[in-house]
């Protein structure tokens, strides 16, 4: 079979590293690179076309797949644009803060036949991915109890969390995928507390930096989030499901497994410091799964109804937290 | 020192561990007398007490007794407090002290007039783990508490007759964990919203009860709390806690009969955790019946206290209000008057 040629669109932090992973793809032709502010020279010399203007991907008529790796409030347009032009679209999360606005984005995707895949990378993260295998195995039999543990190493700066949505759409979504991918089911009803114990400024910026988020999932389990903007000692990310038959539990990663011994402890190396440490093999693995639904002409193992939900399930949080109550999900 | 005389009303299961373990670890303690109403004679005689009586009168009369340790079935434990402070002995009583405030104020009441001291069965508060991780809170080895978790699993579903009297997973299972986060926080709790759910037997919830939950608290200090709870583990008892402040994270594992590790052609194993609370509380059941015996002694005041009972149930009242209203609910809204006499 032919090579799938993709364009990558916006070259920023994440869009350089899916172009760099892309690259080791012997399925893939990294055709070309958009983005405003780039700087040309380093994507010629690895024999990618760069350009400023994202049309010239979009127009691309040897383009089948777009990479949608802009700044968050052109995600949704970018990927309507794609797939009017009849590409596979690949999009960072979240498609876009407003519901609706996602909503009219699938529907575009869905008139055009195209595939989208919304990136929610841990679900291809190989530890997490296990996780989720226990449960459809049956290993822990019905699923009773979910539980996931996420804090960042150091909160981002208040200018970016004034733009950022709020944390529970802008970090928690992650685990609301996460909660949904784990357990097999949409989440009913979500109760959350949020508080500033990190960062005042955090606050000021209207935002919160901690949050316990509990939730009633439609097949019965229970599941809670807990978020930190900070863990001094890096990136906490652990989960556990709990059932009928046991427990699977996903403990944090360390750059290296080593213990050290002496007369004033016993010490073990911190966990990864962020996500692009450790979720690096997952956006290698989600990039190749996209790749192969479009050669296997299969469904994205992340849709549009993932990136949506997510939404729904983090407005959702945001309203309970505003009005103290529990709050249900939004139909989709 | 002379030894303190102490009488055990109460010989069930948790009874009768408690006078085995003052008789054989707690050597200040002397155990002369112990009443219940189904008391297995042959096991006091084997254990050395001299006085055995199925009436618990005759313990409440016996001039020569100083404390005594409650392990009668819940309902009666905040009457026999009353007996106990009336008569002038000190009191251990397992938890709970009871279901209702009024039963529980009650018993403090006559303890406080009466001057005896009421040491209450929060055997967490006594185990070493649990104690190293309060100590590093207490200390700031964790900077400023941020949150809590307690994962409190059962191994097993307790008998449907059980679930009908205990008062329901929040009073009687959860109560524990309510406890602990006060302990571990040193702060009240401010707020709670309880999820419940029965996903293990539907006797559980034909019996008015539930078998599965998630509670989340919001402290005085500011932290955010979660408590998980379930009526059956498979893989045994499983009892963890974790405290993350603005210095670190500090976890507390389950316990293993033994710690070797097998490394076999299909995976890796440990022991599983303790089938049972006996089991791993062991230390701490000792632990809290020594430090008893050592303030009837010297007269120091109990670490945890009928007013610590109190507190407990009152959160576990307003748990389960907040799963049956399906709302989160401020402690203080519930007992403005109760906190504004105290």
């Amino acid at each position: 079979m032919n090579k799938i040629t993709i364009g990558v669109v916006g070259a920023g932090r994440i869009g350089t590293i899916h172009a760099g992973n892309l690259l080791a793809m012997p399925e893939v032709r990294l055709k070309s690179v958009a983005d405003p502010y780039l700087d040309p020279d380093p994507w010629s010399a690895r024999g990618i076309a760069p350009t400023l203007d994202p049309e010239d991907v979009f127009n691309d008529p040897e383009i089948d797949a777009i990479l949608v790796c802009s700044p968050t409030p052109t995600h949704a347009e970018f990927t309507e644009i794609a797939a009017e032009a009849g590409k596979h679209v690949f999009c960072e999360k979240p498609i876009a803060l407003d519901p609706d606005r996602i909503r009219r984005t699938l529907d575009v995707v869905d008139k055009a036949g195209v595939k989208l895949q919304v990136g929610f990378n841990r679900r291809f993260d190989p530890t997490f991915a296990r996780v989720r295998q226990a449960v459809v195995d049956g290993e822990i039999g019905g699923v009773h109890l979910v539980k996931v543990v996420a804090r960042d190493p150091s909160p981002p700066p208040p200018e970016y969390v004034a733009e950022s949505g709020g944390m529970f759409l802008d970090m928690t979504i992650h685990d609301f995928d996460m909660v949904r991918f784990l357990s097999g089911s949409e989440v009913d009803e979500v109760q959350a507390f949020g508080a500033v114990l990190v960062d005042p400024a955090i606050g000021e910026a209207g935002d919160i930096d901690t949050a316990v988020v509990t939730m009633k999932l439609e097949n019965g389990a229970l599941a809670v989030i807990e978020n930190s903007r900070k863990a001094v000692f890096g990136y906490d990310q652990r989960l556990e499901v709990f059932g009928s038959k046991g427990g699977v539990e996903a403990a944090n990663e360390a750059p290296c497994q080593v213990t050290l011994r002496t007369a004033a402890g016993i010490r073990a190396e911190n966990p990864l410091y962020f996500f692009l440490e450790r979720y690096q093999r997952s956006f290698i693995i989600e990039l190749e799964a996209f790749v192969a639904s479009i050669r296997e002409d299969r469904e994205p193992p992340v849709g549009g109804r993932d990136g949506l939900m997510s939404v729904l399930v983090g407005l959702a949080a945001a309203r309970s937290m505003a009005e103290n109550r529990p709050v249900k999900v939004e139909a989709p | 020192m002379k030894q303190t005389t102490v009488g055990i009303i109460g010989a069930g299961r948790i009874g009768r561990m408690h006078a085995e373990n003052l008789v054989r670890h707690v050597p200040e303690a002397d155990v002369t007398a112990v009443a219940s109403p189904h008391l297995d004679d042959a096991w006091a005689a084997e254990l050395g007490i001299p006085s055995r009586s199925t009436d618990n009168g005759s313990v409440f009369s016996d001039p020569e007794i100083e404390a005594v340790v409650i392990t009668a079935p819940s309902g009666l434990h905040s009457e026999l407090i009353c007996q106990a402070a009336a008569a002038g002995k000190h009191v251990f009583c397992e938890k709970p002290v009871g279901f209702e405030e009024e039963a529980i104020e009650n018993a403090i009441a006559a303890a406080r007039s009466a001057g005896v001291q009421v040491q209450v069965g929060f055997n967490r508060r006594f185990d070493p783990d649990v104690c190293a991780l309060a100590d590093a809170v207490h200390n700031g080895e964790l900077g400023v508490l941020h949150g809590l978790r307690v994962i409190n699993r059962d191994p097993a579903s307790p008998p449907i007759d059980f679930v009908k009297r205990s008062g329901g997973l929040f009073f009687d299972f959860a109560i524990h964990d309510f406890d602990t986060i006060r302990y571990l926080s040193g702060s009240e709790i401010e707020e709670v919203y309880a999820a419940g759910a029965v996903l293990i037997d539907p006797a559980i919830g034909d019996a008015g009860d539930i078998d599965t939950a998630i509670t989340s608290l919001r402290l005085a200090n500011g932290a955010l709390c979660s408590i998980d709870n379930s009526r059956q583990a498979r893989y045994g008892y499983d009892q963890r806690f974790e405290a993350f402040g603005t210095k670190g994270n500090m976890m507390v594992d389950n316990t293993r009969p033994t710690i070797r590790e097998s490394f076999l052609e299909d995976g890796v194993y440990t022991d599983l955790p303790p089938t049972n609370f006996v089991e791993r509380y062991r230390e701490a059941f000792i632990a809290e019946l020594r430090a008893f015996v050592t303030c009837v002694q010297t007269g120091a005041p109990v670490s945890v206290t009928a007013d610590d009972a109190l507190a407990a149930v009152r959160i576990a009242k307003v748990a389960k209000r907040s799963m049956i209203e399906n709302r989160p609910i401020k402690v203080a809204s519930e007992y403005e008057v109760a906190g504004s006499s105290r």
